[in-house]
């Protein structure tokens, strides 16, 4: 694996990013917009039960809200780059399939990264006052739960014939876990189990407990980590080799 | 000639070719694609052999469908070949494909380019791919860039380019590494008869530099300008090798196009 290939992703992910308006706004505007309009919403609104107000009980599926949206982008990149005809091009390089699919989990890592900090800081400004254990297991669910939203992605661009196919298909994996997984929505039982079966559902978990003021060494939390680990490396193995059996790369 | 890159590349593993010996060989080489979309078998590539030499511009001629590309894409890994065999360096590309990638260059038929890069974005990036330093894309990307009258457009992006600019972009990220071996599919398609004239010229040109250059084509004139010589093919099945020259005296034509037909009963371009 050769660093400086890695790095030439990278870099060229970040120029997409910063030039494909649609991308950055699903990745960065997305989480501002949402937590602003709940704080402003729901923050005087409050729980009796709780003691909390509707946007504190919020704030966890405002994370997993967001990185679950990171799907979209991935899905979208690697489509349009196998319709322009630029994987076979870079397969036709000397580049190995772990330096490709190795820089874009970095670069979404980066992404999602960026993400947790920017709610974090927002949720605070708006007078939301998680633990500092919570916001960092929040970027340690995050990093893990983008390798989800890579095979996602790579299964999205696998099916998709084109880009614009893929802008739809993605939505398969992305719906289902919005609506029932993200934490947003009360529920009933019924969709809460089944909603067990998404990886999102650990990561709203997780972070709704820390937020309830469970501590970190509690059982469940960590539970929830192993199988979404669990989830996310069967996601992204199953991406990998459906996209390098089917796409070349 | 061998230069120190090649050295560099191959090791002690292999020893590279000297002058005149097979750099491309490829025996009884079929493709055939089945699959449940594909109602019939199609025999894309149907027992071609040849060699090509080292130093040598060799044209894959024939028309849309004929195989030509195909036979590119098993050489560059891109599709797995159904039987034959297939070297380059004397490397097998079914077992030696890592090494393989480090002797080649290829231009796309399709103008495979990063639309939201400029020029100069879009050259380093595939520069350092093949791990180049920046410098050295740097000169090697200003020099071609020239030669190919593409400086002052280099910081524009991509997705501003006409078609044929465009198309010399695709060409020069093919040959920023230096490679010894380039494979250029069908690289004039889309350029007007100035740009292509001025492509041609520098196709020409890396003779100079001794690289193995496959280059396929359905412009007759293309083949017979640059192609020290062609492979005509057709379904699939090669139908004549050899010089443009030899090729035309050998068969009493006044080009290749009268080549074909008199093998053929058609023209190149009416598949076009």
């Amino acid at each position: 694996m050769k660093s400086k290939r890695i790095f030439a992703i990278l870099k060229l992910q970040y120029k997409n990013l910063i030039r494909s308006p649609a991308p950055l706004s699903i990745i960065l505007i997305l989480p501002i917009v949402l937590t602003l309009i709940f704080s402003l919403m729901f923050g005087s609104v409050i729980i009796e039960d709780l003691g909390k107000s509707v946007f504190e009980v919020l704030v966890p599926g405002l994370y997993a809200f967001s990185a679950l949206f990171m799907a979209i982008p991935v899905a979208l990149s690697f489509s349009e780059d196998r319709e322009q005809g630029l994987l076979k091009r870079i397969n036709t390089t000397p580049t190995t399939a772990t330096e490709f699919i190795g820089s874009h989990l970095l670069s979404n890592v980066t992404m999602s990264i960026i993400q947790v900090a920017i709610i974090a800081v927002l949720t605070f400004l708006m007078g939301y006052r998680g633990s500092v254990e919570g916001t960092v297991f929040a970027f340690v669910l995050m990093v893990i739960f983008s390798m989800s939203t890579i095979g996602f992605g790579l299964i999205t661009a696998t099916i998709a014939k084109s880009a614009k196919a893929a802008g739809g298909i993605i939505q398969i994996f992305v719906l289902p876990q919005q609506m029932l997984a993200s934490g947003l929505y009360p529920l009933p039982s019924e969709a809460k189990a089944v909603s067990m079966f998404m990886p999102l559902h650990y990561v709203s978990d997780a972070l709704t407990l820390l937020s309830n003021g469970v501590p970190l060494n509690d059982l469940r939390i960590w539970g929830d980590m192993f199988i979404l680990i669990i989830f996310s490396l069967v996601i992204i193995s199953i991406g990998i080799l459906l996209f390098k059996k089917y796409s070349k790369v | 000639m061998l230069n120190s890159k090649n050295l560099d590349l191959l090791g002690s593993e292999k020893v590279f070719v000297s002058y005149n010996q097979n750099t491309i060989e490829i025996k009884n080489l079929r493709k055939i694609y089945t699959g449940k979309k594909v109602i019939e078998e199609v025999k894309a590539v149907d027992g071609i052999s040849f060699s090509i030499k080292n130093g040598e511009i060799f044209g894959l001629l024939g028309p849309n469908g004929a195989g030509k590309t195909t036979i590119i894409n098993i050489l560059c890994g891109l599709v797995n070949q159904t039987e034959g065999d297939a070297f380059i360096g004397g490397y097998d590309v079914k077992k030696n494909l890592r090494k393989i990638k480090e002797l080649i260059g290829v231009c796309p038929q399709q103008a495979a380019v990063y639309q939201y890069l400029s020029a100069k974005e879009n050259i380093e990036f595939f520069g350092k791919l093949h791990l180049m330093d920046d410098q050295e894309i740097k000169d090697r990307s200003k020099e071609f860039l020239e030669l190919l009258g593409l400086s002052d457009a280099s910081d524009k992006k991509a997705k501003k380019y006409s078609g044929g600019m465009l198309r010399q972009l695709n060409l020069i990220i093919a040959l920023i590494s230096d490679p010894p071996i380039l494979f250029l599919d069908e690289p004039t398609v889309g350029m007007d008869p100035r740009v292509r004239r001025r492509t041609w010229k520098f196709i020409s040109s890396l003779k100079e530099s001794n690289k193995t250059v496959v280059l396929t084509t359905h412009y007759i004139e293309e083949a017979e300008e640059l192609c020290d010589r062609v492979a005509i093919i057709d379904y699939g099945k090669l139908i004549a090798i050899g010089s443009p020259k030899d090729l035309i005296r050998e068969h009493r034509a006044k080009d290749l196009e009268e080549v074909f037909l008199k093998i053929t009963g058609r023209r190149i371009m009416e598949g076009v």
